[in-house]
């Protein structure tokens, strides 16, 4: 962070252990950081792990007590209670009244993604999608979704291509992927592959595929058909 | 004329079982089964068990093809989502919200929902009756004179 300019503002909303630890992470990373949690027992143990984070104890979705935060001057605010709702509220109260720049909130139910961005959260973050990939992943299952997700709605996927696919013993030209997913990096016995025209697809081989998060199903699909 | 209804409590419930008396085609949603019970043996009209800030459930209520949506569960931030969903992602024409914080209501009222606060209602209705001796909740009651002038 350079020198002159003021630390970002972030307010976080729920103390939680994701809020918790997310407080913890941007303090060492010298944020400016307040913590609002509603429950005074949780508040006081947070202040005794933290030392010197500012935890406020208060209700995130009351607009009078949001006013006392200093929601105004705040960059960015993230809510990361357990409750869909509450977090939509506190991101809606946030932009809306308080004209905060940028909004992310924890979703828990999946489906929700795509309701909060409709809704005006700028940055919905679905844990539930994320641990999903991720366990996915740790099972070995043929296609493995959600490496990254990103803001903009598309992600990396890494997709171990079955071994009686149409592609496999093609050229990487011949290739088109539906609605636009690109292979970036092939993996190939353990070793990434920066792909060219010229590649040729090996069975065995795993894709890591730049795609729209609603269209990886359909990617997927095409790779095992081929 | 079909209605959505979340949230099967009391006001939900007779409201519920007024529509469907009256021939309109209703549908209830609520997360807890015993909630139903307050619908009485004669409710005609569709019980929906699910979380209704879901759109998956909402769908399966028929958000898709409803005239109303009445947001009633005890929560003002799960009735301001179940709104917002049924009024921007569904188009449901009408909307209505109980939010029971009087500063909240007026945010969301001015973001476009159409909703109601108890606490308000309430803390006019009891100050007409002191003020007017009317009973606004219930007509048909009159006091003598009224309690309380206004000043």
């Amino acid at each position: 962070m350079s020198g002159s300019a003021d630390p970002p503002y972030v307010i976080i909303v729920g103390g939680g252990k994701v809020g918790f630890h997310l407080a913890k992470h941007l303090i060492e990373r010298d944020y400016e950081v307040t913590l609002v949690e509603k429950d005074a027992g949780r508040a006081e143990w947070i202040e005794h792990q933290l030392g010197t984070v500012s935890i406020m104890i208060g209700d995130g979705d009351e607009m009078a007590f949001l006013a006392t935060t200093g929601i105004e001057r705040a960059s960015v605010v993230i809510a990361t209670t357990g409750d869909d709702e509450d977090n939509l509220i506190v991101c809606q109260l946030a932009k809306v009244k308080f004209n905060v720049p940028r909004t992310i909130a924890r979703v828990s139910n999946p489906h929700n993604v795509a309701v909060f961005r409709a809704l005006g959260v700028d940055a919905p973050v679905s844990a539930t999608e994320l641990l999903m990939g991720l366990i996915e992943a740790e099972l070995g299952s043929e296609l493995v979704r959600g490496v990254a997700v990103k803001a903009s709605g598309t992600c990396l996927v890494d997709l171990a291509l079955p071994a009686v696919s149409g592609y496999v013993g093609k050229h990487l030209a011949e290739i088109s992927l539906p609605k636009g997913g690109i292979i970036v990096c092939i993996v190939r016995a353990g070793k990434p592959v920066v792909p060219q025209p010229d590649t040729v697809i090996e069975p065995g081989d795993e894709l890591v595929v730049y795609s729209q998060l609603t269209d990886v199903a359909a990617v997927g699909e095409a790779l095992a058909r081929g | 004329m079909k209605v959505i209804i979340v949230g099967c409590g009391r006001v939900g419930a007779q409201l519920a079982r007024q529509l469907d008396g009256e021939g309109h085609h209703v549908a209830v949603v609520d997360q807890q089964v015993v909630a139903f019970q307050r619908l009485g043996r004669d409710f005609g009209g569709d019980m929906i068990v699910g979380n209704c800030v879901d759109e998956a459930v909402l769908r399966r209520a028929g958000v898709e093809s409803a005239d109303c949506f009445v947001s009633v569960t005890n929560g003002d931030n799960r009735n301001l989502m179940a709104a917002q969903i049924a009024q921007r992602i569904f188009k449901v024409r009408r909307v209505i919200t109980r939010v029971y914080d009087p500063i909240r209501e007026s945010v969301y009222r001015e973001l476009g929902l159409e909703t109601f606060c108890p606490t308000t209602l309430g803390a006019n209705l009891i100050r007409d009756y002191f003020r007017e001796g009317v009973n606004h909740g219930h007509p048909a009651v009159e006091v003598d004179r009224p309690v309380v002038r206004a000043s």
